[in-house]
């Protein structure tokens, strides 16, 4: 698959996800569904990591610094709620 | 300046400049710890955030968060162009990205505008001092990613960016990435997560 074709491939995901966010917080609130919330904004942001800043090409420990800010901050969030 | 390393004899490389991505890391760290001070305050005040949470419209929300991705999305776009000596085309796509990044803050600051007209402000509750902290902050991030999608379009009419030369396009496109990978976090946050 051709750069462009991986980046808008990306797009429409995040786009689709953006959408399933607002729709899961239609849902009474719960401790799962802040967890799918919490899972879905993760996805978009190692979407835009390894699509959109091409981080799937880079040296592992910046890719795993990024993807992993994420994780940790979605963690450190589900906890604190 | 750009890196690159061998790993399992396969190339791997690090677009951009290295200084960029030591500024990005700094700056996700900085919007982390704003992100958690927003939650711990929610833990503290539940049913004041619920209601807070009730005055913000999701669908501008998710309006806001539509024109960032596309914004992101064409400078990617715009990247590629250049990698392939096509300068122009690069231009037009940032342009473009340009373009929906404005909507991003025409409807941010109908938003504003609405809240303060309703008495919403920094001073109205803990809620809204931190919404405004946090989005407001984020705020100025988008403009200045705004400036820098200019300035590399500019870059890339006059020829500044081709197929051998890109590496500084690549760094300002992945701050505007950076703008995004933390909206995509403040978004669920801010809006929804009750």
């Amino acid at each position: 698959m051709s750069a462009s074709r991986v980046l808008i491939a990306c797009w429409m995901a995040l786009a689709v996800l953006s959408s399933g966010t607002v729709a899961l917080g239609q849902i009474a609130a719960s401790g799962l569904v802040s967890i799918a919330i919490l899972a879905v904004a993760v996805t978009k942001a190692w979407l835009i990591a390894d699509g959109f800043m091409e981080l799937r090409h880079a040296p592992r420990l910046w890719r795993w610094l990024v993807l992993s800010w994420a994780v940790v901050l979605a963690i450190a969030i589900s906890f604190a709620l | 300046m750009s890196t690159s390393a061998e790993t399992a004899g396969v190339s791997r490389r690090l677009p951009g400049d290295l200084a960029m991505w030591f500024f990005i890391l700094a700056e996700l760290s900085v919007f982390a710890l704003l992100i958690l001070a927003f939650t711990v305050a929610q833990a503290l005040h539940p049913q004041m955030f619920s209601e807070g949470r009730q005055l913000l419209d999701r669908s501008t929300g998710l309006a806001m968060t539509l024109s960032l991705l596309t914004a992101g999305l064409f400078a990617a776009l715009a990247q590629e162009q250049v990698r392939q000596d096509r300068p122009r085309r690069a231009a037009l796509l940032l342009c473009g990205a340009l373009l929906l990044a404005c909507g991003y803050v025409a409807i941010k600051l109908t938003e504003y505008a609405h809240l303060l007209a309703n008495g919403l402000g920094m001073e109205h509750d803990t809620f809204f001092t931190l919404y405004w902290i946090l989005t407001a902050f984020h705020f100025l991030h988008v403009l200045l990613g705004m400036v820098i999608l200019a300035w590399l379009a500019e870059g890339c009419l006059r020829r500044r960016y081709g197929a051998q030369e890109h590496s500084g396009l690549e760094s300002g496109v992945l701050y505007w990435h950076m703008v995004d990978l933390v909206w995509v976090l403040l978004f669920p946050v801010v809006y929804i997560l009750d």
